[in-house]
């Protein structure tokens, strides 16, 4: 299983975009700031909402009314950084598929994070039309706050491994 | 002057076990990318709402006081980090051109934010929100989008960080 892992590592980042990606002087910052702006719009929107939910700032709306606003560029951020992180993933794929930061990052806690994401966005039409949110929703709100914090911490540890 | 300010803060002990100690260094990053994720985050959405491409149902002051609060907690985050990292080789970062630019652009992109943030309670009380509005909202988008970029264009062109 390993093997044939590395030999598509290896295949993908033979490709000529990847290779553009890799090797090019001025790409790969560029390729960078897009992951990280799709991530300030996916990330910042998941906190302001999971912040709402732990009842913080809803005198000026109902977490309901937020996440209504922030739903669209919610999802827009996410296609962002999901296509930045796939091109910055490809220039050097065969490294990536063997880094254990990196395995836990897309294998377990992505996965994990986004049923529960997916999970509060169901039940916030429920959960969140007060300003005073019930206890179970703010235990979902924090632990989804927790989550993305994980997943950065998995994701800054990548080099630490390569 | 400030090159000897800068080697006074990377000789000091804290800062040296700050950014050696491997947990402690990764620490940082961790809230220096996750302050920014809010911050950028935050002011995006404000400056969507004003450029008339999110939560157009809403107040606009409405999603402004909410959100604002998270800008400047992010930016707290991001900077407090940031600026503890710096320090870990500040002498190096003073002169270097890229590092001078990504200050000036995060400067720049504060001063929007702070303009959109006192304007936009007045912007929302015209019908519609004015076209000049608009621009200051978009400049303020461009230049957080930019601030990410010269922010890695630092350890890209410069090799330092």
């Amino acid at each position: 299983m390993d093997s044939s892992v590395v030999t598509f590592g290896n295949w993908l980042q033979n490709r000529s975009f990847a290779l553009a990606v890799a090797t090019s002087d001025w790409a790969y910052p560029f390729v960078q700031a897009t992951h990280f702006t799709g991530l300030s719009l996916w990330v910042g929107t998941t906190v302001a909402t999971d912040l709402s939910l732990l009842g913080m700032g809803n005198q000026y709306q109902s977490p309901l009314q937020l996440f209504n606003v922030l739903f669209v560029w919610n999802w827009i951020g996410f296609c962002i950084a999901v296509l930045g992180g796939f091109l910055l993933f490809s220039a050097s794929a065969a490294t990536y598929l063997i880094n254990p930061a990196f395995l836990t990052k897309l294998g377990i806690l992505i996965p994990l994070g986004l049923m529960l994401h997916i999970l509060i966005q169901q039940k916030i039409r429920v959960w969140g039309q007060q300003p005073q949110t019930p206890r179970v929703a703010r235990i979902a709100g924090l632990v989804e706050l927790l989550f993305w914090i994980s997943v950065v911490t998995a994701a800054v540890s990548i080099p630490y491994f390569g | 002057m400030l090159i000897q300010i800068g080697e006074a803060l990377q000789d000091n002990s804290l800062i040296v076990t700050l950014n050696s100690v491997g947990w402690m260094a990764a620490t940082l990053e961790i809230v220096h990318y996750f302050g920014m994720f809010v911050l950028v985050g935050s002011i995006a959405i404000v400056d969507l709402r004003v450029m008339g491409l999110a939560g157009q149902q809403y107040s606009a002051t409405k999603i402004a006081q909410r959100l604002f609060p998270w800008m400047w907690a992010g930016l707290a985050l991001n900077f407090l980090s940031g600026f503890l990292m710096f320090a870990g080789i500040a002498a190096s970062y003073i002169p270097d051109s890229t590092f001078r630019m990504k200050m000036s652009v995060i400067l720049a992109a504060v001063v929007f934010g702070i303009i959109v943030q006192w304007k936009v309670p007045a912007w929302d009380k015209s019908a519609g929100m004015p076209m000049w509005a608009k621009l200051i909202a978009a400049v303020s988008l461009l230049l957080w989008v930019g601030a990410i970029l010269a922010g890695n264009e630092v350890p890209a062109l410069s090799g330092l960080g």
